[in-house]
């Protein structure tokens, strides 16, 4: 408390002197923040051994003093020694340092207490009986968000004995000294541009689960960029970004990893790198380089927040719309059955949940087998874009009627069949929640693509909560609305009306067909869309034929099975259709052309302006924007008037380089939207735009240029 | 309005500017800028067409900044230079919210006591100039040529410290930067670790 008020006390002389319009009072002055004292780790000085000794900094709260290499700015604490003759102190012995962010910078520090260590080195020949003073200047840098030289006269008298005993404060140095990273860790460095990839081994028995990087040469690498860890191959690695210019001189990369806390926690460590630096390609997938590298630097929380967040703002994106009418028929079906209400938000949830981690799970599967793969991959396959079509025209035959989801095909009383199918209904919502996230997932919405950013970064056990979050947050209206059935009561009386609203369904279902349809145009020829519509031929016969069967004309079930069979054989081609001459690109609006990173990286050098649009046919949202925003005749206007070169990176396909574009914002997924302004600097528009959004980010951009 | 917040703070969230990618590289042109001296009067790079113009990041309350001015270095600096065609431009990219700021008419009052001689003071608390040079610390010095290239940038010497007496032992970078150029040999030392306090930025957006 008493320092709190000192504290306050100085704000408010700075600002009474402040406003009387004189200079700051000097510095140096009494007010102080940082209090230092000399320390030994034992209660005596024995001739010939060496002596540990420490300065002890007391830090006010918020102040902060530097480590040897500070970061961004500051100074590194010093200690000039005044010695007896023979007494030597050899270097600082510096405990490991905390990242502590200024705005965009960033330094190395500490707060709270340190003790900075220094070996003495004692002469044999000492008489004992006469104690020994020791005597040192230190001088440091105190820091809050004004810094303040600090300096203080500090000795320690010691008695000289032929033993010594571990003194009082003993057991700060053991702390002290666990956090001082001694032993070097087997890493390898490579570097390529400003990226820097190091590969590193735990020490033996010790796990690297999140990590800081400390340099010890200054000018070397960017102490605020964001720092990231990846497990690849079951090797861990580290990526950081290199200082510009890069010194010629730099061929070694030397510097402190301070894993899971630091010594201080249970299963921290922290390990001294020495590595030389060779040359060699590093990937982007690290988002290390980001120029938003919000993904990458998140905080767990905050990412499964985020994430959470980002699953409840995907049921309102349009991707969702065909699911949203499942879910509708849904509710409405819950409503005239008594069953526990709660079971199918439940099972919808479950469903939802665990399609996003088995999602997830396999896409970090194939991202580690080395696939540059990204969210909503899957509908990068043009055969599973075709099974959807099928899945959603089946489903639209199903609310129309044509025949009834149960396996019991020979079950000829209708009724019984109904009845079946109401007792595993919760079968329905669990697949109900399926077809969401396989339908839903491939937009981003906002909030998303940080979460998802950030995911990719991590080990595999944190990617996959926070996919499982978002599923969470994307189930979580749906089990809210299961659990208070009293909200679902407002709805109409059952009746003749729910099975027309039943038949209705099925025409979003058919226009979801058209789209996934569209979709598969841009990524095979026009004779695979014709093979996919034949298959929906073939499936409309089979289901017509079940629909007979199911009614009682049995010999129906025999026409049904010729028909699967049809089916198989028209799909097959599709199967393998990946082959298919995947060159149709949606074709370019006028004035957008094609996106590559060299193209990009020359436009950005000649001080061009440039947007980037990353978008697929499959993702919904894109579309949308596109629509509303980017087509906008004001919009339009505004890009030819300001000079702005378009550019579309079209993922409706696979492309490691947009791939790994994406990642270079800490994004693994479409839309994202990019200004860079004639400096070169990159802005990214939020996932949903308006015409107001772009108009006001190309405000801001010219305002930024003047 | 609800999504109008998630929006922003989504874009918040998503468009953290940073200083290094900002950053102009040496031998590339200067990033041009207008900002608004301590007597409110425009000023532009481009006024300065044809010059050697230097840059200073300033900082009244930073005693890295105080060891220059109280030694009477960068005043002598500021006035050898200027002897010499040279267009010195201070700028303070200090955020009206930290304690360090200081307003036009202080600001002014604080060069005028140190009998400093720029061609100008600049305001930047929004820290814009500062953030197209990729300015960190005070003082952060930068040297550009006539043509509008950027020649040299980082630290004011070679001594890392607050002491007033390092000053005369130190080796100048910006004096070291401008004699070559003006010889018409090549900068010998294009870049160095700025040394000082972290230039108090404020929020990005």
């Amino acid at each position: 408390m008493p320092q709190l008020r000192a504290l306050a006390f100085t704000l408010a002389a700075v600002i009474a002197t402040s406003a009387a319009g004189q200079s700051l009072p000097r510095f140096g002055a009494p007010e102080k923040h940082v209090d230092a004292e000399l320390i030994a780790a034992t209660d005596a000085i024995v001739p010939g051994q060496p002596l540990t000794v420490g300065l002890r900094l007391k830090h006010e709260n918020e102040w902060h003093t530097y480590w040897q290499v500070p970061g961004d700015s500051g100074l590194p604490t010093q200690i000039k020694w005044q010695l007896p003759a023979g007494f030597n102190a050899g270097p600082i012995a510096w405990p490991h340092p905390k990242r502590l962010p200024v705005g965009p910078l960033m330094n190395f520090g500490y707060e709270g207490e340190t003790l900075l260590l220094t070996t003495v080195q004692v002469p044999a020949d000492l008489p004992a009986g006469t104690p020994v003073t020791l005597n040192a200047k230190a001088s440091w840098l105190e820091c809050k968000d004004v810094c303040i030289p600090g300096d203080a006269q500090v000795k320690l008298t010691l008695p000289v004995k032929p033993q010594a005993a571990p003194s009082s404060s003993a057991a700060l140095f053991r702390a002290a000294q666990a956090r001082v990273p001694t032993s070097a860790l087997a890493a390898s460095a490579s570097i390529d541009g400003n990226r820097i990839r190091v590969a590193v081994s735990p020490p033996a028995g010790k796990t690297l689960d999140k990590f800081e990087f400390f340099p010890l040469e200054e000018g070397r690498i960017e102490a605020a960029a964001p720092q990231v860890l990846k497990s690849e191959g079951g090797q861990s690695a580290i990526y950081l970004t290199a200082a510009k210019p890069i010194a010629s001189d730099f061929k070694t990369l030397k510097g402190v990893v301070v894993a899971n806390g630091g010594p201080a926690y249970a299963n921290g460590w922290a390990s001294v790198v020495q590595a030389p630096l060779s040359a060699a390609a590093v990937g982007a997938a690290a988002g290390a380089t980001s120029a938003a590298g919000a993904g990458a630097s998140m905080s767990l929380l905050a990412a499964l927040g985020t994430a959470f967040l980002g699953g409840l703002i995907l049921n309102l994106m349009p991707c969702v719309f065909p699911v949203l009418s499942l879910k509708l028929i849904g509710l409405a079906q819950h409503r005239t059955h008594s069953g526990p209400m709660a079971a199918h938000g439940v099972a919808f949830a479950a469903g939802v949940v665990l399609s996003f981690v088995l999602l997830a799970a396999l896409l970090i599967g194939l991202q580690q087998a080395g696939s540059a793969l990204g969210w909503g991959f899957q509908l990068q396959t043009p055969w599973v874009v075709a099974a959807l079509t099928v899945l959603f025209f089946a489903i639209g035959l199903n609310l129309l009627g044509v025949y009834e989801f149960t396996m019991a095909t020979g079950v000829a009383n209708l009724k019984a069949a109904d009845a079946l199918a109401h007792k595993s209904d919760w079968r329905g919502s669990f697949g109900t929640g399926v077809l969401a996230v396989i339908v839903a997932s491939p937009c981003t919405a906002p909030f998303m693509g940080a979460a998802l950013g950030y995911a990719i970064t991590q080990p595999a056990v944190i990617a996959l909560s926070v996919f499982a979050a978002l599923g969470v947050g994307m189930a979580a209206p749906y089990v809210l609305l299961t659990l208070f059935p009293s909200l679902l009561a407002k709805l109409p009386r059952p009746g003749r009306w729910m099975e027309l609203f039943k038949q209705f369904m099925a025409f979003p279902m058919f226009a979801t067909c058209v789209w996934l349809l569209w979709v598969l145009a841009q990524q095979v020829d026009a004779s695979g869309v014709a093979l996919a519509l034949g298959v929906l031929v073939t499936v409309g016969f089979t289901l017509w034929a079940l629909g007979l069967s199911q009614r009682g004309a049995r010999v129906f079930r025999w026409v049904a099975v010729v028909g699967g069979m049809l089916t198989a054989l028209t799909f097959a081609p599709i199967a393998t259709s990946e082959a298919l001459a995947p060159g149709t690109r949606s074709k370019a609006d006028a004035g957008w052309t094609e996106y590559s990173p060299e193209k990009l990286a020359q436009l950005r050098g000649e001080g061009k302006a440039v947007f980037v649009d990353f978008t697929a046919a499959w993702c919904v949202t894109c579309q949308v924007n596109k629509r509303v925003a980017l087509r906008a005749d004001n919009v339009k206007t505004r890009f030819a008037a300001d000079n702005i070169v378009l550019m579309r990176a079209d993922w409706t396909n696979r492309d490691e380089k947009i791939t790994q574009a994406l990642a270079q914002f800490g994004r693994n997924g479409v839309p994202l939207y990019v200004l860079y302004d004639r400096k070169g600097e990159a802005a990214v528009l939020p996932e949903l735009l308006t015409e107001g959004i772009v108009l006001a980010a190309l405000d801001k951009m010219k305002e930024t240029s003047k | 309005m609800k999504m109008i917040h998630w929006f922003a703070a989504s874009l918040l969230a998503s468009s953290v500017a940073s200083i290094a990618n900002a950053a102009p590289a040496i031998g590339q042109p200067a990033p041009s800028f207008r900002a608004t001296d301590v007597a409110g009067k425009p000023v532009s790079l481009a006024d300065f067409k044809g010059k050697y113009v230097v840059l200073e990041w300033n900082n009244p309350g930073c005693p890295f900044v105080q060891k220059h001015y109280d030694s009477g270095n960068m005043q002598a600096l500021q006035k050898r230079f200027g002897a010499d065609d040279v267009a010195w431009l201070s700028i303070n990219s200090t955020n009206e919210s930290s304690s360090d700021y200081m307003p036009p008419a202080k600001l002014a009052a604080w060069f005028k006591q140190h009998n400093a001689a720029p061609s100008a003071v600049l305001m930047d608390a929004k820290g814009e100039v500062g953030r197209a040079f990729g300015a960190r610390v005070t003082p952060h010095m930068y040297v550009i040529d006539p043509n509008g290239t950027l020649v040299y940038a980082g630290a004011i010497d070679d001594k890392r410290s607050t002491n007033v007496a390092d000053v005369k032992t130190a080796t100048n970078y910006v004096v070291a930067a401008l004699t070559d150029a003006k010889s018409g040999k090549p900068v010998s030392k294009t870049n160095s670790q700025a040394y000082g306090c972290t230039i108090k930025y404020g929020s990005s957006l």
